[in-house]
């Protein structure tokens, strides 16, 4: 038995969910288990699924780094500050 | 690995934030035995629910409606599915074990699988009164849901148990439109199902639940109960039925219906694994396991890819 995470997505929709799991012995299996687990009423137009093993993941410790990066983002505050006053000199 | 909380009290400020809790944290063992109790309990009974439906297929009437129990019967299948799933991932049972726990009468599931479906006028009392429980319950567990993987699959579940409900309200209405014969059934069936349906929701919520703490529940049992009888008296008043309650109440300024004192007896039987219907519904849930057997041994035997 593998156990398979399926995503799902809409036409017309950005991206690809993560609908939820299902086990199964093989991939056809597994396809029409997750059509009739989580596809009943066209909750997607397109279909993918993993085996469990097979995902690479990054958990939080690899991403977090990335948390706190403030010099990839200006909040243009400085500037609007300094138009701000000037509307106010006039 | 996922997040770890230094105490409970680190925990429950966590969760006081509104935070949520997934597979991969390291959440403490009280939280996870009580979620995987809630979802273990709640996957018991949608999976019960669902070989009643199953028994109705045969003897649904008209061709739309059986459809129709044909797919509510996928349904609450595929809600035992998906929630055995969510259940087995907090690694405190795998699904066969929680599966052969239930044919074996060691593990719970809700008080009204407990009771027979004997006539069509039940299957119609079921999937408006069970179905009308099941919703408002459902929404107040999905609403503020501290575990994630629990809320997202809900939400799946809680749009089909909306279809369910609603094809309840439409069969009362047939067979309110019936025969007098018909009517008789059905008033039978709201006299049989009637205060099971109630006791769904339990007793009083105590103050210091855990579960509401823990943010699996967002609603207290009796103003969940209150909705409901709200809901029900009139309704089936407005078809000309009566509810067997000589306790209910009427306030004429609020417009409100309150049910008069409930008994919990026949709700402790039914925890005790001791209602009317539990002995069959439990050796039929057995039976339905093992006759499926070879299929499973099949699937394990085969080798990958062999299964066209
Ligand atoms: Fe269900
Ligand atoms: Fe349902």
């Amino acid at each position: 038995m593998h156990t398979y995470e399926v995503f799902l997505k809409k036409d017309g929709q950005e991206e690809y969910r993560h609908a939820g799991s299902i086990d199964a012995p093989d991939d056809e299996l597994a396809l029409l288990l997750a059509r009739e687990n989580y596809l009943r009423r066209a909750e997607g137009d397109l279909l993918w699924m993993v085996d469990r093993a097979h995902l690479l993941i990054g958990d939080r410790d690899f991403v977090a780094p990335n948390s706190d990066k403030p010099h990839r983002d200006n909040d243009g505050r400085l500037v609007a500050a300094h138009r701000k006053s000037q509307r106010e000199a006039q | 690995m996922g997040r770890t909380w230094s105490s409970m009290e680190d925990f429950e400020a966590f969760l006081d934030d509104g935070g949520m809790v997934e597979v991969d944290d390291d959440m403490p063992d009280e939280y996870r035995t009580a979620v995987f109790r809630f979802i273990e309990l709640h996957a018991n009974s949608e999976l019960m629910g669902g070989l009643t439906e199953r028994d109705w297929i045969p003897m649904t009437p008209g061709l739309r409606h059986k459809m129709a129990v044909l797919a509510k019967t996928q349904d609450e299948i595929g809600h035992g599915h998906l929630l055995y799933m969510v259940a087995a991932d907090l690694g405190v049972k795998t699904r066969r074990e929680m599966l052969e726990d239930l044919f074996a009468g060691r593990s719970r599931f809700h008080n009204v699988f407990h009771y027979p479906a004997r006539t069509w006028g039940d299957q119609v009392a079921i999937c408006l009164l069970v179905d009308g429980a099941a919703v408002p319950s459902q929404k107040a567990v999905y609403k503020d849901c501290s575990y994630g993987p629990y809320k997202r699959i809900l939400k799946r579940i809680i749009a089909e148990e909306g279809f369910h409900l609603r094809l309840g309200e439409e069969r009362v209405l047939r067979i309110a439109e019936g025969t007098d014969a018909q009517r008789a059934m059905f008033q039978q069936s709201i006299d049989d199902w009637w205060w099971p349906a109630l006791r769904l929701f339990g007793p009083d919520s105590r103050p210091d639940d855990r579960l509401a703490r823990w943010r699996l529940k967002s609603e207290k049992n009796e103003v969940m109960r209150a909705g409901w009888v709200q809901k029900f008296v009139p309704m089936l008043h407005s078809y000309g039925f009566a509810i067997p309650d000589p306790g209910l109440t009427h306030d004429a300024e609020t417009d409100t219906w309150t049910c008069g004192p409930i008994d919990w007896e026949p709700l402790k039987r039914t925890m005790a694994m001791d209602g009317p219907d539990t002995a069959r519904r439990i050796a039929e849930a057995s039976a339905a396991w093992e006759n499926t057997r070879w299929v499973r041994d099949a699937l394990d035997a085969a080798p990958a890819g062999a299964v066209a």
